[in-house]
């Protein structure tokens, strides 16, 4: 076409560069409205279904008082959780517009709990569905424990590194106060003694308060019934005293006196095979 | 047509409490919004559009299923095999390049048909969709506020309302409404979820299958017509796969272009100075003072050793 033109002298001196005529795209608004308007069937909204609305109100960042971007609803396509989350509140404005507009035209939204029909989704299926969700809660819930482990030996190693120190640390102290004696830099051994007094008292303060209630009632008790536990042999020897100790003697019991309880037992007492007989056969 | 009811009495309230699987037969009513829609693809479709169909059809109690059809048939063939099936809308899936996925959407003897590009498709079987619902229970349509605004909008929301929503006292339906559909509109786009509902108080389980429509072009005939409407941001993925390629290529050719410049700096040689540039930074200008000469050698200097007790005897002393 630029040789036709150039021919034909339309053509000025310079450059001429093939310009493509920008794309025109059709938006052809009165055909689109035509088509609307032959095309809209007007069913009663009770065929249809259909609601339009804004999502509902995010109640989570309201409660974080996040300044949330799409106010007025440029929704950012790429942050998923925020896109998913803006069509579920579009969908529960719409589930909280369309149920009284259900119960008013008496159609049932709650399924009773006898009607079993075919769901969309197999039973199989939704079994599958469950073991999943179990079996991620259960590997949440290891991790967990495992991390907590993880913290508490991280601290009981801390606590350890502790203590080792600080008697590394007295112990130097110690050290150096004694060489310092020995030097003769101090001729009082008031470092020895200080330890001591401390160490006497706060061990023994400790004790008392320990000490205080003894064993306890149970200790007591198994004491009591198994005898001491550890030196057991040599506890109960035929010494001369446990020979001598004749507190355990009963002489009634000894020489068969004092009946059976004081004749408390006759209650128990079971009748003899002749009078047995005779009482089965009468009644 | 044929349908298969199990007959209950008119008007007796009791059919809803009756232990039956499987298909029952709504209140009684009849039904007369005659709606079909047919459900069928190209050849060449993925698994994963013909689980997404599959999905639609049963989501759609009031849909119809067909045989595959061959890509080399002109697209007003659909016309003849709706009216065939008597169907009164349609939803053709092609695919190409076993890659891209379109959807056509349209009303069949005259009205309006719009085609889309198909991209994100999640379906049912997905064990992180966990939500259920009934089989041919009727949905709600919830629509976000930007189909009003403009009028290609308002025509697809018209076509989807007349697509997606179950007839009522369709014999394949259930009574009960459980599952919300819901078309948004980001970036351009159009977003499909459908959810089920748990609670009145607005408790949602996400059901699938979910998918994200791009719109091509409006047309004014089904499956063909002028064209009512294009997108102008839409790019076909065929362009975008080139874009990528061409960007990736000239990524490359900046590099080698970068390093045969280097190469070029360290051979080619280097023109000798003749008048050094930065000689004159340093002159500063001060007063010239005159040179003190010194005859004499200067006096020793006096130090004082302090004596410094030992550190024993200064501790002692501190003592004291």
């Amino acid at each position: 076409s630029l040789q036709e033109a150039f021919a034909a002298g339309l053509l000025k001196p310079g450059m001429n560069v093939l310009v493509d005529k920008p794309k025109k795209l059709v938006n052809n608004v009165e055909g689109l409205k035509q088509c609307l308007a032959d095309f809209r069937k007007d069913l009663p909204w009770v065929e249809r279904l259909d609601l339009t609305n804004l999502p509902a109100a995010n109640i989570i960042s309201q409660a974080e008082e996040k300044a949330s971007a799409p106010a007025a609803g440029e929704l950012d396509a790429d942050d998923d959780f925020q896109r998913e989350m803006f069509f579920y509140r579009q969908a529960q404005a719409t589930i909280l517009e369309a149920m009284p507009l259900l119960n008013r035209h008496s159609i049932a939204t709650k399924r009773p709990e006898d009607y079993f029909a075919e769901m969309a989704k197999s039973d199989q299926h939704m079994q599958k569905i469950r073991k999943k969700l179990i079996s991620k809660q259960m590997i949440m819930e290891r991790s967990e424990k495992a991390k907590k482990l993880r913290e508490q030996r991280k601290f009981g190693k801390k606590v350890q590194i502790e203590v080792i120190q600080k008697r590394q640390q007295e112990k130097k102290a110690m050290m150096s106060a004694v060489k310092k004696y020995q030097k003769g830099m101090t001729d009082k051994l008031e470092f020895l003694e200080g330890d001591q007094k401390m160490n006497k008292e706060s061990s023994q303060g400790s004790k008392k308060a320990v000490n205080k209630k003894g064993p306890s009632a149970k200790r007591k008790y198994k004491d009591q019934k198994f005898g001491f536990g550890g030196k057991k042999s040599g506890k109960k020897w035929n010494t001369k005293e446990s020979y001598n100790d004749v507190s355990g003697f009963r002489a009634k019991i000894a020489h068969g006196k004092g009946g059976k309880k004081g004749k408390g037992g006759k209650q128990n007492k079971r009748p003899g095979k002749s009078v047995r007989k005779k009482m089965k056969n009468r009644s | 047509l044929c349908l298969c009811f199990i007959v209950v009495e008119k008007g007796s309230p009791s059919s809803k409490n009756q232990k039956c699987k499987g298909k029952e037969r709504g209140p009684p009513g009849k039904w007369t919004n005659k709606e079909r829609v047919l459900i069928f693809s190209s050849r060449g479709i993925n698994f994963r559009t013909r689980h997404l169909m599959q999905d639609l059809r049963t989501m759609m109690p009031h849909a119809k299923a067909d045989t595959k059809m061959d890509r080399k048939d002109k697209l007003f063939v659909i016309n003849e095999v709706c009216e065939i099936k008597n169907c009164n809308k349609c939803l053709y899936f092609e695919a190409k390049k076993k890659q891209d996925l379109y959807m056509w959407i349209s009303n069949s003897p005259h009205g309006p048909s719009a085609k889309f590009l198909v991209q994100n498709i999640h379906t049912l079987a997905e064990l992180k969709l966990t939500g259920n619902c009934l089989k041919g229970s009727r949905p709600l349509l919830s629509f976000d506020p930007k189909f009003d605004k403009e009028p290609h909008y308002a025509l697809l929301k018209e076509l989807f309302i007349q697509t997606f929503s179950t007839p009522r006292y369709h014999p394949k339906s259930q009574p009960f409404v459980d599952h919300v559909f819901t078309f948004t509109i980001a970036d351009n786009r159009i977003w499909f979820r459908n959810y089920q509902i748990i609670e009145e108080d607005g408790s949602l389980v996400e059901i699938g299958p979910r998918f994200v429509l791009n719109l091509m072009k409006i047309f004014q005939g089904s499956f063909g017509g002028p064209t009512l409407y294009e997108n102008p941001d839409f790019r076909s993925p065929n362009m975008h796969r080139r874009e990528m390629r061409l960007a990736a290529a000239a990524k490359v050719r900046e590099k080698q272009m970068v390093k045969e410049m280097q190469k070029g700096k360290k051979t080619s040689a280097k023109e000798d100075l003749e008048s050094d540039v930065t000689a004159d930074v340093f002159l500063t200008p001060a007063e010239e003072k005159p040179a003190d000469i010194q005859t004499e050698a200067p006096e020793p200097k006096v130090v004082k050793k302090k004596q410094k007790a030992f550190k024993r005897q200064r501790m002692q002393m501190a003592r004291r």
